[in-house]
């Protein structure tokens, strides 16, 4: 029995066990010295080799992609304890991921909202800044972490404004009964005071808050938001505004970053 | 670097969104370079970046310092990932594939110095080991089969397997230190 545990050990190290053999493994390595000893050995002898790889620049827009996905998913706050001894090495076949295929139809998406962003600045303008002041949304933004993503049913470039270095992403997001939207925006300038940075969505001429955020000092910033609180509408533009706090009601400030829907 | 690495870390267990974007800048060019030398298929190097720190951001995976350097462990998840990938993807790729970085290195711009000085060093080392030795760290680390599967592919009795693995890689990493003492340049001339 011992010996035939120790000779798990390769399958082991190249995550190749069913999830019995992995128990039975892991229970055994932690008597068994030598397998201790040789997993050890092969992490030192293994640890240069990823840099055999030959250097490849990813997409460019493959860190607004993943950073997006990741974002809208749930954080596992009851993982951290118990997994600790069990961390490495880290198998990934326990790791639930994001159905490939859907992810897949995000992308061909991509692009068509990203040509038709850049006609629309012109249209929007300061369109925004004239609306009815008099309309009440009461909704306060929130952040939430969503447990899967389901469903990306939009995604899109939003284009910055006349002299706006800026640039964001917006994706919604259908899991299960709610609709999510997720904002994350790159290259933001800094805010002052209390000001912050708030996403809208309107529907004809009428503002809805939808989140609020606070880039980091390399002017990256996202926030998601559960669009179900505001009800049925069929939205028509998403925009972003720097407001001078966060209870602007109506914006206040230039639309820094917009998009058609 | 790698204090600042663990102060990311630690940030971004306590949920901090823009040390997981440090990390991910600091890193993406690796996972995604490696990701793909296993897997040999640009989406799905996208595919195991996203997992990877997906990993990293859900706790799925935790890293503890007594570990080693969290760099190394990045790079594990990534390689037990790949493996994942190339399962469930049913990715063949020739068993007797070349190591492709051994034929040219066309990256004129490598941005990552540390990087290209250890991949130069590899190449030296992985020459002076026997082709057989070549082909068995190629099936192990970089195709990530199963014992069974590198003693059918390379017509040896299963239980020498691990012990041929381990010489192969023990050989490598000695010739590397050798190299760092002898230092590149003589080991070139001396080739």
């Amino acid at each position: 029995m011992r010996q035939e545990a120790c000779n798990l050990l390769i399958d082991y190290f190249n995550n190749q066990l069913s999830k019995e053999d992995k128990e039975i493994f892991e229970q055994h390595l932690e008597s068994c010295e030598s397998c201790q000893e040789e997993l050890k050995e092969l992490e030192e002898f293994t640890e240069d080799l990823p840099y055999m790889s030959e250097s490849i620049t990813p997409p460019e827009d493959m860190k607004a992609r993943v950073l997006t996905n990741i974002f809208a998913s749930e954080k596992e706050e009851d993982a951290t304890v118990d997994q600790n001894k069990k961390a490495e090495p880290e198998q990934g076949s326990n790791v639930s991921s994001f159905p490939l295929e859907k992810r897949k139809s995000k992308n061909k998406n991509w692009l068509t909202p990203l040509l038709a962003a850049g006609l629309l600045v012109s249209v929007l303008g300061n369109g925004i800044l004239v609306m009815n002041q008099s309309e009440d949304t009461a909704e306060s933004p929130e952040i939430e972490q969503e447990e899967s993503l389901d469903r990306t049913q939009l995604s899109a470039q939003l284009a910055p404004s006349e002299g706006i270095e800026a640039s964001a992403t917006a994706t919604m997001v259908e899991k299960q009964n709610s609709l999510n939207l997720m904002i994350q925006a790159n290259n933001l300038s800094a805010l002052e005071g209390d000001q912050t940075y708030q996403v809208w969505v309107l529907e004809g001429e009428k503002p809805y808050r939808a989140g609020t955020f606070v880039p980091n000092e390399e002017g990256f910033g996202a926030v998601s938001f559960e669009m179900d609180q505001l009800g049925d509408h069929d939205w028509d533009v998403i925009a972003i505004t720097k407001e001078p706090n966060a209870t602007s009601e109506t914006p206040q400030g230039d639309i820094i970053l917009s998009t058609e829907l | 670097m790698s204090s600042h690495d663990l102060e990311l870390y630690s940030q971004i267990q306590a949920g901090d969104q823009r040390a997981l974007e440090q990390l991910y800048d600091r890193y993406e060019k690796l996972v995604y370079s490696f990701a793909y030398r296993m897997v040999k298929q640009e989406a799905l190097a996208e595919e195991i970046v996203q997992e990877v720190f997906m990993k990293i951001w859900t706790k799925k995976g935790v890293y503890q310092e007594k570990k080693g350097k969290l760099s190394s462990w990045i790079l594990t998840i990534t390689r037990n990932t790949s493996i994942d990938i190339i399962r469930k993807n049913k990715i063949t790729t020739h068993t007797f594939e070349e190591w492709d970085s051994l034929k040219s290195d066309q990256t004129e711009t490598e941005d990552i110095v540390l990087w290209k000085e250890k991949k130069e060093k590899l190449k030296i080392a992985v020459r002076e080991l026997s082709e057989d030795q070549q082909q068995i760290v190629q099936l192990f680390y970089f195709k990530g089969f199963s014992q069974q599967k590198i003693a059918n592919t390379c017509s040896i009795p299963l239980g020498t397997v691990k012990g041929r693995i381990r010489l192969a890689l023990k050989h490598l990493k000695e010739t590397m230190k050798n190299i760092d003492e002898r230092g590149v340049n003589d080991e070139t001339r001396g080739v």
